[in-house]
């Protein structure tokens, strides 16, 4: 779907130092939204026409309110189209193709852990209140640089949901000093819960992903992994953003990160091609 | 005043309009169905299919440079019996014209593609990307050497009874020398441009951003570039030109019919705009109804007053 949306809310999050920004955009694309699905948005300025940067940016889905027809961004501004995208003030419309890929799937019973490294926490958020709405037990497992960056980036509405959280930093400022997969193995160690009963989600940084799904495979835990790749037409179109998956046969095979996943099963990625 | 007709035809192919999707931008026809209606189309050319199948280049694959597009996918595609077995069949039932785009790196490659593909495929006409090196000739390019060019188009038509259409390089120092070279091997259209070879450095990396290194360059960067060698090839040679590079625009696609393009294709311009095609097909109607224009078929090569 090709649609305009119109900005409600455009605003720093948190300390401004992280360049965390948060974007509200009003229009049909939260109706049919899952949690892990993305948006390609322009972000050329929209008072004048502009083919630089050319190509939409993909951002994932940090908030989907149907009720409102509302859909929430959270990105972080670190290039020249994020810069841009920056600018768009409240009023503005901005043309938006989605809800695009591949969400994340939510079991039946159980709890889900969810694991989140850095800004990687942003989609994991909406999943949080779908697997909370049918009844399931929600856990947090989110490592970030320091508390500062935590509490930019929403750690007060994680709060809120009441569930457990786990936190680490790099620094030790919040919760655990180090990283977030020596939390997970901690847990793992204490909890009675049998691994048949969790299942884990997971969004973040490649090397984070990559361990979190080593520590799953050991316990049988079933993860599902978010993948970022460079896109091109964000449809399936442009073969831009491959990734390599080994299918039923042991096949090693590519498939589009845009249309495919993003989100795909963590035990059937090959993390260590670059293709 | 009557409706302008955009219907055109031009080496054995009729097009409801000239409006065409680039081959390696719009998949094999399904992929930007919910945004842009194949039966708005003119038609569309597939993505580029090998005898064998192939996995395509590394990621990252592609790279955003000024108003253009940077890509190294390798050709990645399903070969050549996947594509008859499970893409055809939906390929023949699509509302537009489709047109197979073959590539190879070898002549016998491009000989196998061709027999395979024949009228009775359900296909409008066959496109051959001479854009990839040559193996048994130490790399060479098929196309940056008429020779080569004119010996691949040539097997090409030998073996098929679809319109064939040359995509030519413009990574040639003479555009016109290389469309008479695929004139002479039998070509029936050209298409012009295919992208032009580039490359970008992640200075803090200190390295290429694309696996490959090199990739093609696409997008409104090197439309003047394609422009340019549409009116060259119009002076030189009589044959109907695709014209294609950077349409974004209807007013884009104007300047290459003036040119001397008889159809326009537009590929990375979905990226940007999934619906840049009806957008662009609108505006070439209203630009022919405000100059009395009848068919859009008299807007080529309008730009030549010497002609």
């Amino acid at each position: 779907m090709l649609t305009k949306g119109q900005v409600v809310v455009h605003e720093s999050l948190g300390d401004e130092k992280h360049k965390l920004k948060r974007l509200v955009l009003k229009g049909p694309i939260a109706r049919t939204a899952q949690a892990g699905q993305f948006v390609a948005i322009q972000v050329q300025d929209s008072s004048i026409s502009s083919f630089d940067p050319l190509l939409r940016r993909p951002i994932s889905l940090a908030g989907i309110s149907s009720e409102n027809d509302e859909i929430t961004l959270l990105y972080r501004v670190q290039g020249r189209g994020t810069e841009i995208l920056a600018r768009a003030k409240e009023g503005e419309a901005l043309s938006i193709m989605g809800p695009l890929g591949h969400g994340f799937s939510l079991p039946e019973a159980g709890e889900l852990w969810l694991v989140a490294g850095g800004i990687g926490i942003f989609p994991l958020y909406p999943l949080a209140l779908s697997a909370l709405s049918k009844g399931l037990t929600v856990r947090l497992f989110w490592g970030g640089e320091n508390q500062s960056f935590l509490e930019s980036a929403g750690l007060s509405s994680w709060e809120k949901l009441g569930i457990p959280l786990y936190l680490s930093t790099l620094d030790g400022s919040l919760g655990q000093k180090g990283l977030v997969t020596e939390q997970i193995n901690d847990q793992l160690r204490q909890m009675s819960l049998s691994s048949s009963q969790i299942w884990a989600a997971a969004c973040g940084p490649k090397k984070m992903m990559q361990a979190v799904t080593e520590i799953c495979k050991n316990v049988k835990v079933p993860i599902e992994v978010s993948l970022e790749e460079r896109m091109g037409c964000a449809v399936g179109a442009c073969l831009g953003c491959v990734c390599t998956l080994i299918d039923e046969t042991g096949a090693k095979v590519h498939k589009k990160v845009c249309q495919d996943g993003p989100v795909f099963r963590g035990e059937e990625v090959v993390w260590d091609e670059s293709c | 005043m009557n409706p302008v007709n955009l219907s055109t035809q031009f080496a054995g192919i009729t097009l409801r309009n000239p409006l065409i999707t680039c081959s390696g931008t719009y998949g094999f026809g399904e992929e930007y169905t919910s945004y842009c209606p194949l039966e708005a189309l003119g038609g569309i050319t597939l993505k580029g299919i090998t005898p064998l199948p192939r996995l395509g280049n590394p990621v990252p694959r592609l790279a955003e440079t000024p108003a253009g597009l940077l890509n190294a996918v390798g050709l990645e595609n399903p070969g050549l019996d996947e594509f008859i077995q499970s893409y055809l069949p939906k390929i023949r039932k699509l509302p537009t014209a489709a047109i197979a785009n073959i590539s190879g790196f070898s002549l016998e490659d491009y000989v196998q593609l061709a027999r395979a593909l024949q009228k009775d495929s359900g296909l409008a006409a066959l496109e051959v990307n001479i854009s990839c090196p040559n193996v048994k000739h130490g790399g060479m390019h098929f196309g940056t050497d008429p020779q080569s060019a004119q010996e691949v188009i040539a097997a090409v038509k030998a073996e098929t009874d679809l319109p064939v259409i040359a995509k030519l390089s413009p990574n040639v120092t003479d555009i016109v020398g290389m469309a008479r070279a695929v004139q002479l091997g039998g070509a029936d259209a050209i298409s012009l441009i295919n992208t032009l070879l580039g490359m970008h450095i992640d200075i803090y990396q200190q390295r290429p951003v694309l696996a490959n290194t090199f990739g093609g360059l696409s997008g409104p960067a090197i439309r003047p570039v394609a422009v340019r060698m549409v009116w060259q090839v119009f002076q030189a040679v009589d044959l109907p030109i695709i014209g294609m590079g950077g349409i974004t625009t209807w007013q884009d696609a104007v300047e290459f019919m003036l040119a001397g393009a008889t159809a326009i294709s537009i590929g990375t311009g979905n990226f940007v705009n999934p619906q840049a095609p009806l957008e662009i097909l609108q505006g070439i109607k209203e630009y022919c109804e405000e100059r009395g224009l009848a068919s859009v078929r008299d807007l080529v090569g309008l730009a030549h007053h010497d002609r």
